[in-house]
């Protein structure tokens, strides 16, 4: 345990050190306040919007601001904090191919899958609570304003997301003890992406893919039953134990430069 | 007790065959000179020999234990110091043998101790910035400290001394013959000076195969034949020389070479040079240099 | 709308954003090279797009990887 334990605490330190931590927090945190304050706006935005439209014959009615409009807000900019943080954290692997900065530690004698589990480990905890960060940040100002109450399976819905997201993540992962650098790297997980994309517009296969996991924001309406995304979850998570996995076994009979 | 074998080992790189059936030993507490030009196949030897490349045939055996591609136990007796050692640069050296201690589970008492020591031989003690801002030389010296951190019974260094300067050189080649008690070195470097300087034994990989495997005395005993060079101050002085004297080849008008084939023939030579009443700039007995063997080999 | 009822958004967002411009800022000026772009350049781009993009820009394709 105690190389595993060292090489985390290694990662851990380099996530402060380069500033990448307090990056992703703050770029969190922004987040988090944003999806609120943006449905606080949005009254007097649409005031604003509809003098001018009035002129034109239009009249818009008064809107109902609520948590509703909170949550709708988080699952519309979370993807973009999600690809963010995927950017950012992508060359955890590939730069230290490109800097040579494994020989040492692998001709010490630390066993490659304990390198590539610490850094999975260490990933999956920083999505964790940039992620949570976000999501308590907004639910915590939708209590204030209004009430929470209204959206229906607002955690499962949540968690549906945040495990799409540590499925994203395994991905990467994969495709790092296979590919060299990082621009390979995100453009083959882009394109597996795509791919499972295409394939949920066929419904039969649709319950079953991660990403139908990123839809889970139509549960909060309290339309669809839970059980549907089932299937999702027990795949979704097969695929990152295959991805972390296959992930180890390649990157256990790489060639290091 | 021989600390590394290598029987029948080659590696190809599609067509290119890096190395062909490389086969040599290296005994223990011995400086273990490897000498090539660039691209010989040096560095992809030592990479094999750690496991970090795969070999296509042939068997390696460290501390008589078998060495596998991808994992490697056998790492444990092995300290690496690479050309170029790359280092976590946002951490201090201190941080840096402590992960590396860390990673190979030693005790921590034991760890600060080696930590000290270490630094002191290198003489970083005093260095408490982050590897960010280390230079050349100072990276090499980290490196060689990491290297040796968990006592390993191989030091395995790949060209330490080529990418600096004079002073820094000196640096390195004292250290690696201090620690000459403690290990076997394997070293590997195309500066032949520093080969001289301090190995023991030698190989020269040519060509993917060894050349020559020998000790430096072996290598300096297999010419018999050394040349006597001579230098005059006259054209006129060196003809006639070479008239008196038969076995002489001219160099140029001034310089002449003769192959001394007994011990007695500068005696020979200095009575010649007497009786003619010849002065001389120089008199010298040439020895056999590693780097005539070198070129010897590399020209065939 | 009054403006106390934004102040709960707005000290945190202005406090995160500063935050987030200064390191940048700071990062910027104790680096000389960059994976793309140069100083001035990065800059110009962070002050723009103060509110995250310009940053986030930054780290994503001006900081080199030491």
């Amino acid at each position: 345990m105690k190389p595993i334990a060292a090489f985390i605490k290694k990662e851990i330190l380099e996530l402060i050190r380069t500033g990448r931590l307090l990056i992703l927090t703050i770029l969190f945190i922004l987040f988090g306040i944003m999806n609120p304050a943006i449905a606080k706006l949005t009254p007097w935005l649409m005031k604003m919007m509809s003098e001018s439209l009035s002129e034109t014959g239009l009249i818009l009615t008064e809107i109902n601001i609520n948590a509703m409009t909170s949550w709708t807000q988080f699952y519309k900019n979370i993807p973009i904090a999600l690809l963010i943080f995927l950017l950012l954290v992508s060359s955890t692997l590939t730069s230290e191919y490109q800097k040579g900065t494994l020989i040492n530690i692998i001709t010490k004698g630390l066993a490659r899958w304990k390198i590539f589990i610490s850094k999975t480990l260490v990933i999956f905890l920083l999505w964790t609570i940039e992620f949570w960060l976000c999501f308590w940040i907004t639910y915590g100002y939708n209590n204030y304003f209004w009430d929470n109450k209204i959206a229906s399976h607002l955690f499962f819905s949540a968690f549906c997301y945040y495990l799409a997201g540590i499925w994203f993540i395994s991905l990467l992962f994969l495709m790092s003890a296979l590919f060299q650098t990082n621009s390979i790297v995100l453009l083959i997980s882009g394109a597996v992406f795509l791919l499972f994309y295409f394939a949920s517009f066929f419904s039969d296969i649709k319950k079953y893919l991660p990403v139908t996991l990123l839809n889970s924001s139509y549960l909060l309406a309290g339309n669809n039953n839970i059980s549907e995304y089932s299937f999702a979850i027990i795949f979704t998570l097969l695929l990152l134990i295959i991805n972390i996995g296959v992930g180890i076994i390649i990157f256990n009979k790489r060639e290091i430069k | 007790m021989d600390i590394l074998t290598l029987a029948q080992v080659s590696k190809s790189f599609g067509n290119h065959k890096v190395i062909e059936n490389l086969s040599f030993s290296v005994p223990e507490h011995t400086i273990f000179g490897f000498i090539g030009q660039n691209g010989a196949g040096k560095t992809t030897t030592m990479k094999i020999i750690l496991g970090l490349q795969k070999c296509d045939s042939g068997s390696i055996f460290v501390n008589g234990k078998p060495v596998h591609f991808g994992q490697n136990q056998t790492n444990k007796y092995i300290g690496y110091l690479p050309d170029v050692p790359e280092f976590y640069d946002f951490m201090t050296p201190l941080e840096y043998l402590k992960l590396c201690g860390n990673i190979t589970e030693m005790s921590k008492d034991k760890l600060q101790q080696r930590i000290q020591q270490l630094l002191e031989l290198v003489g970083l003690t005093s260095v408490n910035k982050p590897i960010r801002g280390f230079s050349r030389g100072m990276k090499q010296r980290l490196g060689i400290a990491q290297a040796l951190l968990n006592h390993p019974k191989l030091l395995i260094c790949d060209e330490p001394t080529s990418a600096l300067d004079p002073i820094g050189r000196k640096e390195i080649l004292d250290i690696l013959v201090n620690i000459k008690q403690e290990t076997t070195i394997l070293f590997s470097t195309h500066i032949l000076s520093d080969v001289e300087r301090i190995c023991d034994r030698i190989a020269l990989l040519h060509n993917g195969k060894i050349a020559f495997c020998k000790s430096l005395e072996e290598i300096k005993s297999l010419h018999k034949n050394t040349q006597i060079e001579i230098e005059f101050f006259r054209t006129e002085d060196a003809n006639l020389f070479a008239k008196k004297y038969k076995k002489t080849q001219p160099i140029n008008n001034t310089k002449l070479l003769c192959e001394q084939q007994q011990e007695n023939d500068i005696v020979t030579i200095m009575d010649v040079l007497v009786q003619n009443n010849l002065s001389i700039q120089r008199l010298e007995i040439l020895e056999p240099s590693l780097e005539t063997m070198f070129m010897e080999v590399i020209c065939k | 709308m009054n403006i106390h009822e934004l102040l709960p958004f707005l000290i945190p967002l202005i406090l995160a954003e500063f935050i987030l411009l200064a390191f940048t800022l700071h990062h910027i000026l104790t680096h000389k090279n960059y994976k793309h772009g140069n100083r001035i350049l990065w800059l110009i781009i962070t002050i723009i797009g103060m509110q995250f993009i310009g940053p986030i820009l930054y780290f994503l394709l001006g900081k080199e990887d030491n």
